[in-house]
């Protein structure tokens, strides 16, 4: 007779992660806000070489993320990895492009303004906090349920053998 | 499990057309009753009325004593099976077993388990994370099943549940439903057109045709002892021969052939003295040797019996099922004789029984 913890392991045979799927989603919901709101900045006419960059990155992000959606939905432990390494580069990327424009000046019509304002620098530093957070969490989830599932399926195994 | 009443129903639709004629049966509880009959006959739509997916027009349905005529078929406590399997194809096994229980918001350990035990019934605990088009039409029969035992319902209603497979398959999942309905012990309803599945699945039989129940008996009632000529006609393979003859003197006299009768039977036609009447003989009753000449248009061998096809003189057609290995040519002349006779009223149609009238 399986205890509720053994009917919960053995559930997961047949049910998906949906709880780490979820969180890659919404990684890549807040990802998506960020990258619009780049388009918002103070002045019209700042751009640089990074921002560009920033956006390409944005649609590998994203196709890379929800890839790694479907592989933790499935318990595979390596995606926890890849989970952790999107999750890194988003707390890498605040560093980069909005450090950099709101530190940058432009001048217009003769008067000094900030490239991004300190509003728009912490929306985009939460967003992508907020996007790293969901990363780490649903490779953290994974990486355990995937352990626990494989210990299940090798007691079972055993049991059979 | 539950017991059903069928009390007086009617089905008749929108423009009038009546569908069902005063239905009524009592099902007791685990009993597995089966609703056969030609297509038109009613049969689904009389399912349909127990399930709720139809209204009764009129007369009551009841289930343990409770009326249940006008309740939503939600709050039956019933599962139907149908043909088409009706799985969601996105969803795997388990998900579509487990579906039911999830809109009710059962606990999930609890589902699980009920989901592994009824997959374990069905033998499909190996195809649990496959999706139904990876299953084969038995297996995804077995499914739609599944997903009928996990919801423990008080009755099971199947509408031709094996129509969509090959015969080497509904052989296959009749014995399982037979074996289901052992172990689950489940008061069943189970229509089909298959008169096959009607006799070996079913504890008691409801032959219908246009609409009006024919005869509700055993399998062996319905094939001994037919109520009338369409049940003699409908149950049995090949079905039962049809000759139109003269009751005079202990004597049956057809067009080319004279038969003569037991004691018994002449007792049982005693009534029927210089009037024509319907002989019924069942292929497997007819032997050769006797004073019918036949003459044969077509010989299937089966191995076991033989199936020899023929026209009386009068181009009446008659099937015989010949023990053993024939070879009659097209054109052979065979005389044939009858063990057991069935006798039926020519005007009603109704059997003729010892002290009927």
């Amino acid at each position: 007779m399986m205890n509720d913890q053994s009917v919960r392991l053995d559930r997961m045979r047949f049910t998906k992660n949906t709880m780490s799927s979820r969180l890659v989603l919404l990684a890549i919901v807040f990802d998506a806000i960020y990258f619009v709101s780049l388009y918002k900045i103070n002045v019209d006419f700042y751009y640089n070489m990074m921002m560009g960059a920033s956006i390409l990155y944005n649609l590998v992000f994203m196709l890379a993320a929800f890839l790694a959606s479907e592989g933790v939905k499935n318990y595979r432990q390596n995606f926890s990895w890849v989970l952790c390494l999107l999750g890194a580069i988003q707390i890498a990327r605040i560093f980069i492009w909005p450090v950099q424009a709101h530190q940058t000046t432009v001048t217009v019509a003769g008067t000094q303004l900030l490239a991004m304002s300190n509003g728009q620098f912490v929306r985009s530093v939460i967003y992508l906090v907020a996007s790293a957070a969901c990363l780490f969490v649903a490779a953290v989830v994974n990486f355990t349920k995937s352990r626990a599932l494989k210990a299940h399926i090798a007691g079972l195994e055993g049991q059979k053998a | 499990m539950a017991q059903l009443s069928l009390q007086h129903i009617d089905k008749i639709y929108d423009n009038n057309v009546q569908a069902v004629y005063d239905f009524n049966i009592d099902i007791s509880d685990g009993e597995l009753i089966v609703l056969v009959g030609p297509s038109g006959c009613g049969k689904s739509t009389t399912l349909r009325m127990v399930a709720g997916l139809e209204d009764i027009s009129r007369g009551n349905l009841l289930l343990d004593g409770r009326d249940i005529t006008r309740a939503p078929a939600k709050d039956r406590d019933m599962a139907m099976v149908f043909q088409n399997y009706a799985l969601y194809g996105h969803m795997t096994i388990y998900e579509n077993m487990a579906f039911s229980l999830m809109l009710r918001k059962e606990d999930p350990n609890v589902i699980h388990k009920k989901v592994l035990a009824a997959a374990d019934i069905l033998g499909l605990t190996t195809q649990l994370n496959k999706k139904p088009s990876q299953l084969s039409g038995g297996q995804r029969q077995r499914v739609a099943m599944g997903r009928s035992i996990v919801r423990n319902p008080k009755v099971f209603l199947f509408d031709e549940p094996l129509s969509n497979l090959d015969a080497k398959l509904r052989g296959a999942t009749r014995r399982e439903i037979l074996l289901l309905h052992k172990r689950l012990n489940a008061t069943m309803m189970y229509v089909t057109h298959d008169q096959t599945e009607a006799l070996t699945l079913a504890d008691r039989i409801v032959c219908m045709s246009m609409g009006h129940v024919q005869q509700i008996g055993t399998p062996l009632e319905l094939y001994d002892s037919p109520n009338n000529t369409f049940v003699a006609g409908f149950i049995g393979l090949p079905p039962m021969n049809f000759f139109d003859v003269t009751f005079e003197n202990g004597v049956l006299h057809g067009k080319g052939f004279d038969v003569q009768l037991s004691d018994a039977e002449k007792a049982t036609l005693a009534d029927y003295n210089r009037k024509a009447i319907t002989l019924g003989v069942r292929p497997e009753d007819i032997v050769e040797g006797g004073d019918l000449p036949v003459k044969v248009f077509s010989n299937e061998n089966l191995g076991m019996n033989t199936l020899v096809h023929g026209h009386t003189g009068d181009n009446i057609r008659v099937t015989a099922k010949l023990r053993g290995w024939t070879d009659y040519k097209n054109g052979d002349t065979v005389k044939l004789g009858f063990k057991r006779k069935h006798f039926f009223d020519k005007e009603t149609t109704n059997a003729i029984r010892k002290g009927d009238r």
